[in-house]
């Protein structure tokens, strides 16, 4: 049987410079993780660029997939943290966009971005660091009232402030396993049926139940993986949306 | 610190590529690993003791083994190519296509509350048109209604005066008539008595022979 972790492999496809800042190590080759990156990005911007070229106030079928796209977006950043969502929306957007493609690119090609640690655990960096800067930029000080909940008596904030101190140094850890998580299961899992299918096959008469079960398995499996590539985009971007709101609100909570 | 650097120094003599370089100054890696984000150190940790197990364990019989993800030569090259995709993407996002997306709706917005409100004047401007209209049938039935009266009235009063006139006319008629009846009566019954004294004077002349004289006449008739 094939090794399904095989397919998270990082390949270089063009040996880029290589370089060591400081003892890391950075290799700058096109690899196939940032070959899927690109795709994926490249056709998100594709399609925006083709939808909204001529955007027109009728929508064509196109237009109409990027404006649901967008409003979708809008709706869960005013809905979620305000009248002044709208500031955020493009960053929301973009990493919604940004998970979703890769995630779809993973389910139509070999290689899934968002499988891979190092990008899922960028992604929740850049959120958290968005999150502390809009904080501490907008409060100040003030940004450590977070963690202390207003018309709570001394006792249990004793409790309940570690509590929230952990919490929020979690989201990082949370955000980057979560769809960490998500995306290697998943195609572990898929990779793993598929395996079955060849070794059953292998067996002879005898196999080819097992091999029709794991093909039946697969194809759900499918299904599930095209919700969970959606579902798991859209978690990060009502997370995202929710720890901005945290911080933008401070006081109102 | 220490906790961080340990495990990342067994991984790296298992490569033996930077080792070197790496054990020699290792005070500044420590300052750099932080750079990119204070979060990454962390997870670092937690997975760099996976990594030591698994380079630990499988490294005599197999170069890969456990999850790929994990080994970190490419982390640093995966995260400075998406930072920077993600850059370009975000730019193109937040300059190009979220205000072009937002103006459309915007302009779709407004032109359906702007036809919203034109449909809106119309129909007040139809309803108010057809109220003028209901009004000036309703004022043209009233001017027609009291120019009949007036015409009504006007045609009784002339028939009236007419009457009138003509009734004055026939009284005035009539009274003349009766003046002249009363005085061609005055007069014939003035005649009649000169008629019965001539008839009187006549026949006592007839009767005596002699005519009777007027006294005798008068205070005879005077009698009757």
């Amino acid at each position: 049987m094939a090794d399904p972790l095989h397919q998270f492999k990082i390949e270089t496809i063009v040996q880029g410079p290589v370089f060591e800042v400081g003892g890391i190590h950075v290799d700058l080759s096109l690899t196939n993780s940032v070959l899927a990156m690109l795709i994926a990005v490249g056709a998100t911007l594709l399609f925006f660029a083709m939808t909204t070229a001529r955007a027109s106030i009728i929508p064509g079928r196109g237009q109409v997939v990027a404006e649901s796209i967008f409003g979708l977006m809008d709706d869960l950043t005013d809905s979620i943290i305000g009248h002044e969502g709208r500031k955020f929306l493009p960053y929301v957007l973009t990493l919604f966009l940004f998970i979703l493609s890769c995630n779809l690119v993973g389910m139509f090609t070999y290689f899934t971005a968002t499988s891979q640690i190092a990008v899922t655990l960028t992604l929740a960096a850049m959120t958290i660091l968005l999150v502390l800067g809009v904080g501490f930029i907008r409060n100040g000080l003030g940004f450590f009232k977070m963690f202390v909940p207003s018309g709570v008596p001394w006792y249990i904030l004793v409790v309940l402030v570690p509590i929230e101190v952990i919490a929020f140094v979690m989201r990082p850890v949370t955000l980057t396993l979560r769809l960490f998580g998500n995306m290697l299961g998943g195609h572990i899992v898929m990779k793993v049926f598929a395996g079955f299918i060849i070794t059953g096959l292998a067996m002879g008469i005898g196999g080819y139940a097992i091999g029709a079960l794991s093909l039946s398995t697969i194809v759900a499996l499918t299904t599930l993986e095209f919700l969970v590539a959606y579902l798991q985009a859209f978690v990060f971007a009502v997370l995202t949306c929710v720890y901005l709101s945290d911080v933008v609100n401070i006081g109102h909570h | 610190m220490t906790a961080a650097t340990s495990p990342e120094a067994i991984t790296t003599e298992g490569t033996d590529a930077s080792g070197a370089s790496f054990s020699a100054n290792p005070s500044v890696t420590t300052v750099a690993t932080l750079v990119p984000g204070t979060n990454e150190a962390v997870t670092h940790d937690v997975h760099a003791t996976t990594t030591e197990t698994v380079a630990a364990g499988e490294h005599h019989e197999a170069s890969e083994g456990g999850l790929p993800q994990l080994n970190t030569d490419h982390w640093a090259g995966q995260i400075v190519w998406l930072v920077f995709i993600f850059a370009v993407f975000l730019l193109l996002m937040s300059k190009v296509f979220v205000p072009r997306i937002r103006k459309v709706i915007d302009t779709r917005g407004a032109t359906i509350a702007e036809d919203l409100a034109n449909a809106r004047a119309n129909r007040d401007e139809a309803e108010a048109q057809a109220k003028q209209a209901a009004a000036e049938t309703a004022e043209a039935h009233a001017a027609a209604r009291k120019l009949a009266a007036e015409a009504v009235a006007r045609s009784n009063a002339e028939v009236a005066a007419a009457t009138a006139a003509e009734d004055e006319k026939l009284g005035k008629r009539l009274a003349e008539a009766e003046a002249r009846i009363r005085s061609a009566r005055d007069e014939a019954m003035g005649h009649v008595a000169d008629i019965a004294s001539e008839t009187a004077s006549l026949l006592v002349e007839k009767l005596t022979g002699k005519a009777a004289t007027a006294a005798a006449l008068k205070s005879a008739l005077g009698k009757v």
